[in-house]
């Protein structure tokens, strides 16, 4: 325990301009050059921060993190991809034999499967350059191995002699998508659309079927090849009139983009054959129109399937059936029968057959007159003709 | 072609399936296109954030990055930059030159008594008091007459007495005022930029000097938007290159807090400011413009020294000044050709050349002049920039020691003559940083002074523009600068004392962390090692403020050979300049005892001392208030916060 002494002084007391030690020197006034991004912090100090550093860092820190997203995402090259996304590549598709390219999936190879079609001519740059990015053979020179799975080696599918062999594939699948006229070919037979086409339930298949659910993606698939955009689509139960009957005229009168000159058998190269040649452009145009004439045929019938399965044919028959009734009861008061109308129909009918008839016999009668006057008129003619003939050898 | 999915909306809906292209994310971190505008006098220069995200001057159409404010008016023909400079030899009454300067300005206020040869100012004769240029330009003819109403069969026409449309394009005269010349110049740097983007320019900012009047200002601001494009900031000039100079790509941004002098030596005057700049904020201690100093009069001096040569060579008399309407001429053509010379100065330190076709009475010229003949001839004017320089350090009562970089504008600044004039006769220390010495000027580098004040505008252009949608800021920065960049700064150094009873001058180790000159709200972060005593482990610092100055010291003698007897005349020994820290007021102390002390391990010399890492941090309030907290880096490592209110 310490001892406690006391010493004989009384401390004075605390002055009243006391301060403990402070900044002893003013500020001095500065005028800031409105310039560069710590000028702007100084703002935001000042506007929004009340000059305190505490949420002026929190504020900082989310705009780095906002920018550090932004970044990543540029980092990932995600910036100007249009949706094209990377697909997987499967050892099969890699393996594509570039001499085969006719029968290759265009898309596929560009993976572009997810849009098919839809790909706009900016999104298949898009894929075509990553694509090339990724398989150039120069690319590839420097990483051995690299792409290659252990079965595709083991079959020697990637050996270094067949490595361009994708990149082949890449170039042809672009030249098609390219251009508009081979794209236009390619997609009339689009393998994922021939896989799909004859999906269609026949009659029978459709009993237990929900009518607006089977037929609406069949008829979107269809609609893609259509010259006139939109295509209006099959609509819902429920729908009024005019839109089921403008759906089906629309599709009774179908114009169809579809040709199928991919499907040509190639001129044989070998032979000079100028008959050779023509016989096969000759049997290729053939099988062309053929299959066109196949194609509107499917079409006609499809759409005939769903005009005859369409419950709302049925509905609309019957709502007319039953306001031509109701009209019909409004004007013929109350107890006109449904077997009177008929008669009248009938007498109608008869009046209407007969009237042709007298029509029709009135104009024989008036053709034969027209003949007997042309007749007389012509033979008129030639006496004139005759007579003046006759003045003429006298003179 | 397959027929693409053009949603568009009817009764019926759409068959195609929705497209999965999602929308692209409008990015903020992509630069809309917008352009620096260094707008000088006789030059200007653009430069524009390129894709590599730097500001960059661009050249225009005519591959020029320094284009001459000059319009030419011949024929149908306007020229405008550089092409119209080669106007004022022969078709100098159609030349406008020099119009930035009378922006704004009324025809009563414009002097008219300097005798000049590119396209006099006159009264516009509509508008009262405003200054204007008259132009002789031809018109294109006027359309042919139209097609006759009576039809060609009936006959050809009867002679008429009418005379004849002229079909040769018509001799007129064009009134332009200062602001439709600016508008026009601005307009072609606006499209060099936008051709050079390849889109549309948004906006942008250009220099004004810092002598402009707020209707000199709104007449730059409206001329530029009668050209198109929408204006985000007039800059200072000394704020443009403070753009540059304060960005984190500068070469010296490693020094975060430093004094810089701007040197900014124009074709007719020399504009210096003092700059503090500390982390990227800005502000003048002092700035003074001397006029009548500047390129056009080395111009002056270098023409009258190639047409002494040429009278030499050739007993052709030239006179400069000239009198006569021949020799003035002769001067033209020699100030179009010595623009080159000076470059080739600037660039190489062999001799340059000066190539003159029929300079007078038809007898061609080239001659030569060398870097140390040039700097002769120029000696007066690096001079009188010297002597502002010092000037402006009295002013500010900053001395030479104390400025840490030397940041030079204008083209006539490339001179190394002039750099090495500055530094010795205003007695600038030896590690001064400058942008030859950083090697920066050569290649267009970012020191590059031709360039500077563009980019710096482009820089700000960027930044202004990548915003983002903070109204309030964007508010305070448009409406209430005056307010806002009136700032208070510290007047004296505040840092930390180390107590260390053999440091005999300060009795400790001297750590300066917030510097004079630095504008409020403040804060300053450092991060060092302490040694530790292992008994007790403790640390133990006093907060000071300092003033910093220097005194003289005599260098120790060098010890001299000698064998070279011929020079032994006694050499005057130059005083060295060496820093002082002199303590003003002790504004507190703090203690603590460290918990992350670590023992050095190994054979190094230091081996077996007890270390801490710690971390001072000093902020300073509005008001001046301090909050000093010094402590251990790592999980609860001990500190202490030292609080010192501000002066009542």
């Amino acid at each position: 325990m310490a001892s406690v002494k006391f010493v004989p002084i009384t401390v004075p007391p605390l002055p009243l301009d006391y301060n403990a030690p402070s900044t002893s020197s003013a500020l001095v006034q500065r005028t800031l050059i409105p310039v560069g991004p710590a000028h702007f912090n100084h703002l935001r100090l000042a506007v929004h921060h009340n000059h305190s550093f505490d949420t002026f860092d929190k504020h900082i820190e989310e705009e780095q993190k906002r920018q550090a997203e932004i970044d990543a995402a540029k980092d990932a090259g995600l910036e100007d991809d249009l949706g094209v996304g990377d697909e997987a590549e499967p050892d099969d598709l890699l393996s594509l034999d570039p001499k085969e390219w006719k029968k290759q999936d265009q898309y596929a190879v560009l993976g572009l499967s997810h849009l098919r079609h839809l790909a706009t001519p900016e999104q298949i740059k898009v894929a075509h350059r990553k694509k090339v990015l990724k398989h150039h053979p120069d690319k590839k020179a420097s990483k051995p191995g690299h792409n290659s799975s252990t079965t595709a080696m083991l079959i020697g599918l990637h050996q270094n002699t067949n490595d361009d062999a994708f990149f082949k594939c890449i170039s042809k699948a672009y030249d098609v998508l390219t251009n508009p006229e081979k794209r236009r070919q390619f997609d009339s037979v689009d393998p994922e659309f021939l896989e799909v086409e004859d999906d269609i339930p026949t009659a029978q298949e459709f009993k237990n079927l929900n009518f607006i659910k089977t037929f609406t993606p069949i008829f979107e698939r269809w609609a893609r090849f259509s010259k006139k955009q939109p295509v209006p689509s099959l609509g819902k139960l429920d729908a009024p009139k005019d839109e089921v009957e403008g759906f089906y005229n629309f599709w009774y009168n179908f114009d169809s983009w579809r040709s199928f000159e991919w499907l040509d058998k190639e001129v044989n190269e070998g032979s000079d054959s100028r008959d050779d040649k023509r016989y096969t452009e000759k049997k290729n145009k053939s099988e062309r129109a053929r299959r066109k004439k196949e194609d509107t045929a499917k079409l006609r019938g499809l759409v005939d399937l769903a005009l005859g399965l369409d419950p709302r044919i049925k509905r609309i028959k019957q709502e007319e059936k039953e306001a031509r009734e109701r009209k019909k009861k409004g004007s013929v008061s109350g107890t006109a029968t449904p077997k009177k109308t008929k008669e009248e129909e009938e007498a109608e009918k008869q009046r209407k057959l007969e009237e042709e008839k007298k029509k029709e016999e009135e104009e024989k009668v008036a053709k034969a007159d027209a003949k007997k006057a042309k007749a007389a008129a012509a033979n008129a003619a030639k006496k004139a003709r005759r007579a003046a003939r006759a003045v003429e050898d006298d003179s | 072609m397959p027929p693409k999915s053009t949603p568009k909306p009817t009764t019926n809906g759409v068959a195609t399936p929705p497209v999965q292209n999602e929308e692209i994310k409008e990015e903020t971190t992509s630069i809309p296109p917008v352009v620096g505008i260094n707008f000088g006098n006789s030059y200007a220069s653009i430069a524009v954030f390129t894709k590599e995200g730097l500001a960059e001057c661009i050249a225009n159409e005519d591959g020029e990055r320094q284009i001459a404010c000059a319009i030419a008016f011949h024929g149908e023909e306007t020229y405008i930059g550089n092409p119209a400079k080669h106007h004022l030899v022969k078709n100098a009454k159609n030349t406008i030159i020099g119009f930035r300067n009378l922006l704004g300005k009324k025809f009563s206020e414009i002097s008219q008594s300097e005798p000049t040869t590119s396209a006099p100012v006159i009264q516009h004769p509509d508008i009262p008091d405003e200054p204007a240029y008259k132009v002789q330009v031809l018109q294109p003819a006027p359309s042919p007459l139209p097609a006759s109403a009576i039809p060609s069969h009936l006959a050809t026409p009867a002679a008429s007495h009418a005379p004849t449309p002229r079909s040769e394009p018509v001799p007129a005269e064009r009134i332009l005022s200062v602001s439709d010349v600016t508008t026009l110049f601005i307009k072609s740097l606006i499209q060099s930029a936008a051709d050079f983007l390849g889109k549309k320019i948004q906006g942008t900012v250009i220099t004004v000097p810092s002598w402009f009047s707020d209707t000199q200002r709104r007449a730059l601001e409206k001329a530029a938007t009668n050209a198109g494009v929408e204006v985000l900031q007039l800059l200072d000039e000394a704020g443009a290159a403070a753009g540059v100079t304060s960005a984190s790509s500068w070469t010296n941004s490693s020094q975060a807090d430093r004094t810089q002098l701007l040197v900014d030596v124009g074709a007719s005057s020399v504009s210096l400011s003092l700059l503090s700049i500390r982390e990227g904020l800005a502000y003048s201690l002092a700035s003074s413009s001397t006029p009548g100093v500047g390129g056009d009069q080395i111009d002056d001096k270098i023409i009258k020294f190639f047409a002494t040569e040429f009278t030499k060579k050739t007993k052709t008399p030239l006179t400069i000044p000239a009198a006569d309407p021949q020799d003035k001429r002769a001067d033209a053509k020699l100030r179009l050709a010595i623009e080159h010379t000076k470059r080739t100065i600037s660039a190489s330190p062999g001799a340059a050349t000066c190539s003159v076709e029929s300079l007078k009475d038809g007898i061609d010229f080239t001659g030569t002049i060398n870097r140390m003949r040039f700097d002769l001839v120029a000696k007066p004017v690096y001079n009188a920039v010297a002597a502002a320089v010092t000037d402006l350090l009295a002013l500010a009562t900053v001395d030479a020691h104390h400025v840490d970089e030397v940041v030079y504008v204008g083209g006539t600044t490339c001179l190394p003559g002039l750099d090495e004039q500055i530094l010795v006769a205003c007695g600038f220390k030896e590690d001064v940083s400058t942008p030859f010495a950083a090697g920066t000027v050569v290649g267009g580098g970012i020191g590059d002074p031709t360039t500077i004040l563009a980019r710096g505008c482009a820089i700000q252009a960027a930044l202004l523009s990548t915003l983002g949608d903070d109204n309030q800021l964007r508010e305070a920065f448009e409406h209430g600068p005056a307010a806002l960049n009136n700032v208070a700064a510290t007047s004296k150094t505040i840092g930390l004392l180390f107590p260390d009873p053999t440091e005999e001058e300060l009795g400790g180790t001297w750590l300066p962390v917030v510097l004079k000159e630095t504008p409020v709200p403040a804060r300053r972060t450092i991060r060092f090692d302490v040694q530790l005593k292992e008994s007790t482990k403790k640390v133990a610092f006093e907060v000071w403020e300092a003033t910093e100055s220097f005194h003289l010291e005599k260098p120790p003698k060098l010890e001299r050979t000698d064998d070279d007897d011929d020079d032994d005349e006694e050499e005057e020994e130059d005083e060295v300049k060496v820093d002082t820290v002199e303590k003003n007021t002790l504004l507190g102390v703090g203690e603590f005892v460290s918990t992350l002390g670590i023992q050095i391990k190994g054979k190094s010399k230091d081996a077996g001392k007890w270390i801490a890492t710690v971390e001072a941090q000093v902020i300073v309030g509005v008001d001046g208030a301090l909050v000093v907290s010094v402590k251990e880096i790592g999980d609860n490592g001990a500190g202490v916060t030292v609080k010192v209110p501000a002066a009542s």
